[in-house]
Formats: structure tokens, sequence, C-alpha cells
């Protein structure tokens, strides 16, 4: 098995999210893991599988932003001002099993490279002492906590939940685990300050360079192949062919799956 | 649990019943794994489903999962009380954790299920 990689152009919501469930039929289909980088253009607000809509209309911070729902779970995230990563993992493979495995088992990986970096995260866990938020009380998926993400400020931070910089979901598919996960580098401005949430550049002292970014991820990558005791296959150019995308993306840029709940 | 129960690899469970409907559910080790439940989305009733296809999704804090189809047939009864009280499922997943009852179009479906045995052999080699 190999770690498949390639690095994207930013694209639209709905092309973001055709691209990963094709990166989904791809590790299926080669029976290894597979991930994407990329970026978005425009500024976009991606919704959690499930969240309502009606809660995102009535967010003011994102008026007039575009929205795309992912086929994942979670909270609201506002992208353009954070890597986002798409990995896709054959159920039969260990990471495919119980979702914290994966979850943890990229969030560690990215602990250790930013701690190379000289950044210090930690993956959060509920303490008896600190109540998390509930999911369904916060809109946004910065101001939530769940078990591994990745905090700046951890227990020690005033509320005991720190500032939460790394969080993922998952998609899991019939034969594949889709995971897509967001780095925050810094606060959005392009979006009000509720939707705005500080990023590694805002947290640490000294900031952390956009030249920085491109080194810390392919450190990452390469923890991660070391974790899956494999090695990193850099593909050359797109993932898919833009035409092909687009064809896709059109079920994601529908009004029956934006607002389907 | 009932005898007759068995069980997909996709780990959802199905007990054929007297009134020759078929109950459907998903597995104490599914809900375990899973984690915190926050969502639910069951079929229409009238819906047709084959047997492997998403009849249903569930959302859990990390993740989003379809629930499939173990036999092929038609959705004659949903557990429309379920999605309003999740923590049903890891109270009770076999019993009033039910999901749907389908009215089976093929009964050889269940001959291709995992009977009790089988279904605790894969749990047991699930990676933990």
């Amino acid at each position: 098995m190999t770690l498949r990689v390639w690095w994207d152009e930013p694209a639209d919501g709905p092309c973001n999210m055709a691209a990963d469930e094709l990166l989904a039929a791809e590790a299926s289909d080669c029976g290894t893991v597979c991930m994407r980088i990329y970026g978005w253009q425009p500024a976009t607000v991606s919704l959690g599988g499930f969240q309502r809509g009606v809660d995102a209309r009535a967010e003011r911070s994102i008026a007039g932003v575009p929205i795309v729902r992912r086929p994942s779970g979670g909270g609201a995230i506002v992208h353009g001002s954070d890597l986002t990563y798409a990995a896709a993992v054959p159920k039969t493979h260990p990471w495919g099993g119980r979702p914290q495995l994966l979850y943890d088992a990229l969030h560690e990986a990215m602990r250790q490279s930013l701690g190379a970096f000289g950044v210090e995260v930690v993956l959060w866990r509920p303490a008896e002492t600190v109540v998390a938020p509930v999911a369904g009380e916060r809109f946004f998926c910065f101001d939530r906590r769940s078990s591994g993400d990745l905090v700046v400020g951890g227990p020690g931070a005033a509320d005991g939940l720190g500032h939460k910089v790394m969080g993922s979901a998952q998609r899991r598919l019939a034969a594949t685990v889709l995971q897509h996960g967001s780095l925050l580098l810094r606060r959005n401005l392009d979006v009000a300050p509720a939707a705005s949430h500080p990023g590694l550049d805002d947290l640490i002292g000294g900031g952390f360079p956009a030249a920085a970014v491109r080194p810390l991820v392919s450190a990452w990558i390469a923890a991660v192949a070391g974790a899956l005791g494999t090695e990193v296959v850099e593909e050359s150019g797109r993932f898919r062919d833009e035409q092909v995308v687009r064809e896709k993306a059109r079920e994601f840029a529908s009004e029956r799956w934006t607002w389907r709940r | 649990m009932a005898a007759a129960m068995k069980f997909a690899k996709s780990h959802e469970w199905a007990r054929p019943e007297e009134s020759g409907l078929v109950t459907v559910g998903i597995s104490a080790y599914a809900v375990e794994a899973l984690t915190d439940l926050v969502f639910m989305q069951l079929p229409d009733v009238g819906r047709h489903v084959k047997a492997g296809e998403s009849l249903g999704e569930i959302e859990s804090v990390k993740a989003v999962s379809d629930v499939y189809a173990p036999v092929s047939g038609e959705v004659v009864e949903v557990n429309t009380a379920l999605p309003g009280a999740l923590e049903t499922l890891g109270r009770d997943p076999y019993g009033s954790g039910w999901l749907v009852r389908l009215r089976p179009a093929d009964v050889a479906d269940m001959a291709a299920l995992l009977d009790q045995p089988a279904y605790d052999a894969l749990v047991k080699s699930q990676p933990h």
C-alpha cells in the first residue's frame, strides 16, 4: 500500500466536494490511501452533512458567502484562510475501522509536524472538569470540541478548551472512509468576526508565515506515511480532469442537496 | 437476542418476524463505534430498497454513516420515534432501537447474511 497525494489548485465548494467524493472512489478502486490537499476560491462556508439550512440562513456573520454542504458530519467551516485536506482510506485498512482511529492518526501526525516547526498543539480530550460545547449547540466547527481536535492552549486555557486550530469530519461510505479536515492558518478577514476564528498565524508568537505552510504539509504527509509504514507517491497534475469534476459538482451545487435539511 | 437474527458485514442486523416482515437495525458494535449520535435520517414508508443500498444515514460527532439495507424489500414501517431519542440505540439496539421493517423481496437474501457466531468473529477481527 502507498500513500498517494495530490496537490490541487483552489476551487469552489461544489468542485471541492465532488473531487473529494471521486477521491474516495479512487481509494476504493486502487486499494490504497489517497490524500488531496486543496484550497477554496471563492471563500466558502461548508456545512456539515445534516446541519440545518435554517441555521445557516439565520447566521448573519456569513451572509453573502457561498455555501456548500459536505457529505461529512460536524459543524460549519469558513474556508479561504485555512488549509483543507481530504483523505480516503479503504475500510479494509485498520484506519478504516472505528472513526476515532483515522481521526487520531491524521491529527497526531499533524501535532508532531507542527511540533517540529516549534508550534505546540495538543490533541484535545474531554476531561471531567471541562464541559465541551455540545455538538448541536454551536454552529461553527471551530466553536465545538470533540476528542482528537488539535488545540492551542489546551486545558491550561481559561475555559479549559483552548483554541481549536484543526478539526476533521468523516463520511463513512460502503468501501471507504472519507475524512476531510481544516487547519486554520489565520483569521478570515472576508467574513464578520463571529465567523472568523484565530489560526496559527494569530495564535503563535511571531506568527506562522505563509512560506512555512507547504513545508509543514509536506512534513505532515511524511509523518502520515511513516505511521502507515509506507511511502509517499506525489501525483503530478490535478487529481481529476476539470470536466469530470464539474460534472460531479452539479450534485453538490444543487438546491436539493444544499438545503436537504 | 432471537436466534433467527442475522447480520450484514456493514453491521446492520435483520430479524425475520412471524408476520413475514424483516425488522432491521444496527448492531451494538456499530452504535458503540460511532460514539455520540446526533442525528438520524430514515427512509419513507413505501420506498423500495435493494440489499446493500443505503436506506438511511446516521450522524455521530465524528462521522456520517450510511445504514445499508441487509435485504431487499419495501419499507412498510419506520421507527419514527427513534431520531428524537437516539439514546435508545445505545440502550436497546436489538429491541426498541429498531430502524425499519421491510417486506422482503427475496427470502434468499437472509441466507447471504452472517449468523451470530460469524458476526461475532467479524467484530473480534476489527481494529480497536
